[in-house]
């Protein structure tokens, strides 16, 4: 049982793509791609499934126990699916049906393919979620799981229809810290399994985790290939060392600056969210040139407690003081997702200019801004939609810093890019820091990032997810 | 443009250029010749004459006048109250929400048809209270779609986001609540504007709207009624104008599937 690809590229109606890549694939051993966002590594992921978007083809050969799949016709290799090959779609709690429970899901896997009676199906899919520890689960529809149990759902439905190669694309997009582990390490046990396992990720710490053989792809390109760990120990490539310098573990710690006065304290803050406590009794001040991190998994509050700090949340009790001199626009905000904070039917420039004339700021200082970014001005005539995640964050931050904050709240703002865009971002906050004294409030599930950039870390304890899913299921009851 | 849209966009350009150019015949669509009366179609009466002798094409094409001006001041006179009142529910939010709510709830309870059965009580054969009561029972959809759509983008960051950059509610309902609600508020412009030409049509049928002899198609049919053994077309040609004309409404209106 093998896959072996060759000579595999991918063509658009504008050329190349993908540049001729060759690799192979053996149970128990994963293959990881390596590769920041455009880099074509899905696009291999989807020419092995057969699913390429419409205008792109794929040549070479993908040779699977020895037949080459890349002639088959499109129905031949709909026979594939499921039986034979897989995959684990981003973010999998959209690939479920919401309209059913998660045991359905699965069982109909086991009706449908293999043919099984109802009966026969229920049993092996009670077995199989209890062994990915989701029994308990079973009867819950997928807006009553989170983020890594829809996943363990998706994974078991793969499980049941048997294939014997499993492609993973960004597994751990969305995850925070302690998911990610426990999807790395579901795969790594698929893998040991005696599965053909294929991940593709931009996440060097899953590619460690999951260890086997990696290839680092650039621009359409593999730049370098090898076995984990050695090849991300030891990088050649250039871009490979990047990668891994990207990882927050290996940043340099931010310098740390004298505070400044005090923008904005609470003191004895409590918040409850579903009639579960999110923090109580919590003092927190974040005073100029100061970095204060937010850190804790996902769901705990964090983005919460920011909020209450700059007044778009109001606590429960405690007080919460905003320096006057900071002005109403004083204390700003970047996004998770920066394609959520802008107005979708409008240039950026357009948007940028709107906010120019609202407060009489010269238009001059956007253009000086630009540069400092690493902007480009020709982006100002696009709509959100048509720039990069880490280019759309950078107009984020340049909105905000026409304005001049005195505090600046990074609510998970890099946690939806690449690395190495991460890092970018990420050294433009730092240097807003220095250069204007502002005050930098960020909330990450990223703890390795939180103790980098911080002076001082808030750790919110995790929320205790019994009770939030005891909740929905009684509210769902009624 | 999908074809769907461009059909339908073709049939009410047939209907427009029917309303538009049947006046150049020259005929007057209330003179009666009573030694003319159910003519076939052909000679100095291109679409026949109907029992009174009264030229059909010049009625049909008056008709066709009557219904689009009234179903688009309809149609409008319920978007425009409708769209603003969802909008600023979805703004404002809080009691003024659950009020205009609980007010489209209880408007939706009655039948349409019945409401504006009950404003033509009060003056028969007037479009005034025929105005007023297909406005009261289709802002409702409005409403709701330009509240739903709206209180949806409200939650979003973008709204959160432009109100820390110091922008006020105008600005948030330009800018973003507008343009996500402007898509769904034209697609129902188009289905009211084709319930209006039906509407209107079934209360003039059935005696509570336009009465004799103003040339509205569903008197029309009405009046024609007794007369289908000998003229069957002059009882067809109206109901086939109504019938193009709301498939084009709702042709057009179609979304394009994603």
């Amino acid at each position: 049982m093998s896959l072996i690809v060759e000579h595999l590229r991918i063509l658009g109606p504008d050329g190349v793509l993908v540049h001729p890549a060759s690799f192979a694939l053996r149970p128990g051993e994963p293959l990881v791609l390596l590769g920041e966002t455009g880099s074509g590594k899905s696009l291999l992921a989807q020419a092995i499934m057969g699913v390429l978007p419409p205008g792109l083809r794929a040549e070479g050969r993908i040779v699977l126990d020895g037949q080459d799949i890349l002639k088959l016709a499109a129905r031949e290799r709909r026979a594939l699916w499921g039986r034979d090959v897989a995959m684990l779609p981003q973010e999998p709690w959209a690939a479920l049906d919401p309209s059913m429970r998660a045991a359905a899901q699965v069982e109909e896997v086991d009706r449908l393919v293999h043919r099984q009676t109802p009966s026969v199906a229920a049993s092996r899919t009670a077995a199989r979620l209890s062994r990915l520890g989701l029994g308990g689960a079973a009867r819950r529809f997928p807006f009553q799981l989170s983020g890594g149990m829809s996943q363990r759902v998706a994974l078991a439905a793969t499980q049941a229809a048997g294939a014997r190669m499993l492609i993973a694309d960004e597994p751990t997009k969305g995850l925070d810290a302690a998911l990610r582990d426990t999807a790395g390490a579901l795969l790594r046990a698929e893998a040991e399994a005696g599965r053909m396992l294929l991940v593709i990720t931009h996440d060097v710490t899953l590619a460690r985790l999951l260890g086997g053989q990696a290839i680092v792809m650039l621009a359409g390109q593999v730049v370098e290939s090898g076995a984990l760990p050695t090849l991300l120990d030891a990088p050649r490539h250039d871009y490979t060392q990047k990668l891994v310098a990207a990882e927050p573990e290996r940043w340099a710690a931010w310098p740390r600056r004298q505070p400044g006065r005090t923008v904005a304290a609470g003191q004895g803050l409590r918040k409850q969210l579903g009639g579960r406590e999110l923090f109580d009794g919590l003092d927190l001040e974040v005073a100029e040139s100061d970095v204060v991190a937010i850190a804790g998994p996902s769901g705990c509050g964090k983005t919460t407690l920011g909020d209450v700090l700059l007044g778009m949340t109001l606590p429960d009790s405690g007080i919460v003081r905003r320096a006057e001199w900071a002005g109403p626009l004083g204390l700003q905000k970047l996004y998770q997702d920066p394609l959520a904070a802008f107005a979708p039917h409008q240039t950026l420039g357009a948007g940028i200019a709107e906010l120019c004339r609202r407060h009489g700021l010269a238009p001059s200082a956007t253009h000086a801004l630009l540069p400092r970014l690493r902007l480009d001005a020709g982006l100002l005539h696009r709509r959100p939609t048509e720039v990069s995640g880490g280019e759309l964050q950078r107009f984020s931050l340049l909105r905000t810093l026409l304005l001049r904050p005195a505090l600046l709240f990074a609510d998970e703002a890099t946690s939806r890019l690449d690395p190495l865009t991460q890092a970018e971002v990420m050294q433009l906050l730092l240097e807003t820091v220095q250069e204007y004294g502002t005050a930098l409030l960020v909330v990450t599930h990223d703890a390795a990032l939180a103790n980098k950039v911080a002076g001082q870390v808030v750790t919110l304890p995790p929320r205790n997810p019994r009770i939030r899913l005891d909740k929905t299921a009684s509210v769902f009851r009624v | 443009m999908s074809r769907k849209r461009l059909l339908g966009g073709a049939l009410l350009a047939a209907v427009i250029a029917f309303a538009l150019l049947g006046p150049l015949h020259g005929a007057d669509p209330l003179r009666q010749n009573l030694s003319d009366t159910l003519l076939p179609p052909g000679g100095a009466y291109p679409l026949g004459t109907d029992h009174l002798g009264r030229d059909l094409l010049a009625r049909l094409a008056a008709g066709a006048r009557l219904s689009f001006g009234f179903a688009l001041l309809a149609a409008l006179a319920a978007a425009v109250p409708g769209i603003l009142l969802g909008l600023v529910a979805a703004l404002r939010g809080g009691v003024l929400e659950r009020l205009l709510l609980g007010l489209a709830d209880a408007v939706q309870a009655l039948p349409g048809l019945l409401l504006v059965v009950l404003f033509t009580a009060f003056a028969p054969g007037e479009f005034l209270p025929l105005y007023l009561g297909l406005a009261l029972s289709l802002w409702v959809e409005f409403f709701r779609i330009a509240r739903n759509g709206a209180a949806a983008v409200m939650a979003r960051p973008q709204v959160q986001a432009a109100r820390l950059l110091g922008f006020g509610a105008g600005h948030i309902l330009r800018r973003h609540l507008w343009p996500e609600v402007a898509p769904l508020a034209a697609t129902l412009f188009a289905f009211a504007a084709g319930t209006a030409v039906t509407t209107i049509a079934a209360l003039a049928f059935i005696g509570v709207g336009a009465r004799p002899p103003v040339p509205e198609w569903g008197s029309m049919m009405t009046e024609l009624l007794p007369y289908y053994a000998e003229a069957p077309l002059a009882l067809l040609l109206p109901a086939i104008l109504i019938f193009t004309t709301v498939l084009g409404l709702h042709l057009l209106a179609g979304r394009e599937r994603a």
